[in-house]
């Protein structure tokens, strides 16, 4: 038995350290940092002064941070449906029986590996592009010209063009993540709903979709963590530092503390500690309210 | 379709109404991956094509044009490339590997023991991989600047990789604790029978039972690490540390800016093929590492 002990704790200290030192530690320190007026992220604690919220009351008076979560809460909101939407119809189709389905799901996926600086640069220089671009060239064949002079890149679409392009990219992750809930689902529940005469669209609602729940669950705490994340992006699609058209949180937080522009009025690296908490706590709200919505009634396949 | 027993041998035939009642599920697969072949293609034909090329709307037109590899060798020379490529490299393999031996033991630990730590550890490692990087970066990044990490290329590379594989650990683990959770019990019994202390059984015997798991897990981890942005834009943005995606962003955009569109598309392609070529080959195992994370 005493062997086992050295065993267990020899075996999970490196692990257990690590997660101290990269997890537990930096969020404590932000959270704290947050309620504190810091001149530079490189000041040492004692030259920290104690405000209270006050970073959260400059945050909220802050014209540029509330159009950042403005934007984060379209790109999650909108684009997630979207993205849910087509990931679960996708899933359903690639389980559905057809031909070459590794193949599909390969491709689809594909994006997912690449990385986000070339695929946004593909659809940005190439779908999006004035002269060469996908589009026009799609939409001029087709004869709308009006839709193939559009700019999809201007000041106006810019933002729409953006989060179509992301979410073209996540489909593929979602999709197999559904994809694999609906794999878990036994086969006799459709061949015995077969037989009492259930049709595919019967399937789906009574048996696909309620046994997906956690799934679902799954899915959307995914999207909302990868959403809080968005960065480049927003740094790709944007022609100026401060673009309001693309800025997200993260942007905000990364141009308010590393300072590579000029947006910043006042050095104070506590309001990008407060931006950190504020996305931080959007995820643990998303969390509580999907499981609050969604029970899972305790479904084991 | 003669008959019934062709019908059982030839299983595998088309049975046309099956597949016309498949065909609305078919054209929306086939325009998503026509429209990712197209987008992928072109680019790829454009990177290989001349600047004039592009702007004519010929691309394709090899006939024409031939094969512009000078595109490529073009971008390659612009900058350090080859040393940002050794840096992801180095980044993503000496992670990754370093990884399975600070995640393998955990994960068996945790899969195979009680003790009253075990719930509180894995719960918290499986609410770790949901907290975004914002949370964590300022802490990091004001600790590595107060302990002069970040003024020499040596420390600033063991940096990347020490926040690499602490940012991974949790992932990493409770992926390899449900690989380890599935293997038999009997094989340790086995082994302490014959007399093999538990640490011993693991390396020799459980380890190895792993490797499939282990395997998925390091490539997931690889190309993650190797797309990895953020945190590489923060701490490692020198000449000689910056990985691929962070150098060929510099790239990208100063060739946008003086109109070198043949160039920006090979600059593109030079950072889309490395985890494309590893896709290639080893699709059905990424595909299984981002499933296997997850609990359905």
């Amino acid at each position: 038995m005493k062997q086992n002990k050295t065993m267990v704790v020899a075996f999970l200290a490196p692990a257990v350290i690590f997660f101290c030192l990269i997890f537990i530690y930096p969020i404590i320190r932000t959270i704290a940092m947050s309620l504190f007026s810091v001149e530079n992220v490189t000041s040492p604690i004692r030259d920290w002064t104690f405000t209270g919220v006050k970073n959260y009351i400059t945050l909220a008076q802050t014209s540029l941070f509330w159009q950042s979560m403005w934007n984060i809460f379209r790109i999650w909101a909108a684009g997630g449906i979207v993205v849910m939407a087509l990931a679960l119809l996708f899933a359903v189709i690639l389980n559905s029986g057809i031909r070459f389905k590794r193949f599909f799901r390969a491709v689809m996926y594909a994006p997912n590996i690449v990385s986000a600086v070339a695929l946004a640069t593909m659809w940005l220089q190439y779908v999006f592009a004035n002269r060469w671009g996908m589009l026009t060239n799609f939409f001029s064949w087709v004869g709308l010209e009006e839709l193939a002079a559009t700019q999809w890149t201007a000041s106006g679409n810019k933002f729409w063009a953006m989060t179509f392009a992301y979410c073209f990219g996540m489909v593929g992750y979602h999709m197999l993540i559904f994809s694999s809930g609906i794999e878990k689902i036994p086969q006799e529940y459709y061949e015995a709903s077969a037989i009492d005469g259930a049709g595919r669209v019967a399937q789906f609602r009574r048996i696909t979709f309620p046994m997906l729940k956690g799934v679902i669950k799954t899915n959307i705490t995914m999207w909302t963590i990868t959403s809080v994340g968005f960065f480049i992006w927003s740094q790709l699609f944007s022609t100026v530092t401060t673009d309001l058209d693309t800025i997200t949180p993260m942007v905000y937080m990364y141009l308010q503390v590393f300072s590579a522009g000029n947006a910043v009025t006042a050095r104070e690296a506590g309001l990008g500690a407060a931006v950190g908490v504020t996305l931080g706590l959007c995820v643990v709200l998303v969390f509580v309210v999907t499981n609050l919505l969604i029970h899972n009634d305790e479904l084991e396949y | 379709m003669k008959t019934k027993k062709s019908e059982a041998t030839h299983r595998r035939r088309i049975n046309w109404r099956r597949e016309a009642r498949l065909l609305p599920g078919y054209s929306l697969i086939f325009i998503w991956v026509i429209f990712t072949f197209v987008l992928v293609g072109w680019v790829a034909a454009a990177s290989l094509s001349s600047t004039r090329a592009i702007y004519q709307g010929e691309v394709f037109s090899i006939a024409k044009n031939g094969l512009n590899f000078s595109n490529y060798i073009k971008a390659w020379n612009s900058q350090n490339v080859s040393v940002f490529f050794s840096n992801s490299l180095l980044y993503a393999s000496v992670s990754s590997v370093l990884l399975i031996l600070v995640a393998a033991p955990a994960a068996y630990v945790l899969s195979r023991f009680r003790f009253f730590l075990n719930h509180p550890i894995q719960n918290s490692f499986v609410a770790a991989m949901g907290v975004p990087v914002v949370m964590i970066i300022l802490p990091l990044f004001s600790v590595v600047t107060q302990m002069q990490l970040l003024k020499q290329p040596f420390t600033i590379r063991m940096l990347m990789i020490f926040l690499f594989i602490g940012i991974n650990v949790p992932y990493t683990t409770i992926f390899l604790l449900s690989f380890f959770s599935n293997i038999s019990r009997s094989y340790e019994e086995a082994a302490a029978i014959d007399g093999c202390p538990p640490m011993r059984t693991f390396w020799t015997i459980m380890f190895p039972l792993a490797q499939p798991g282990v395997i998925t897990v390091s490539i997931f981890n690889f190309i993650n690490i190797w797309n990895e942005y953020f945190m590489s834009l923060i701490f490692a943005n020198s000449d000689k540390t910056r990985p691929v995606a962070v150098g060929l962003y510099s790239m990208i955009n100063s060739m946008r800016y003086t109109g070198d569109w043949a160039g920006m598309f090979a600059s593109v392609m030079i950072l889309f093929l490395p985890t494309f070529v590893m896709y290639l080959f080893l699709s059905e195992k990424i595909i299984a590492g981002v499933t296997g994370g997850i609990k359905g």
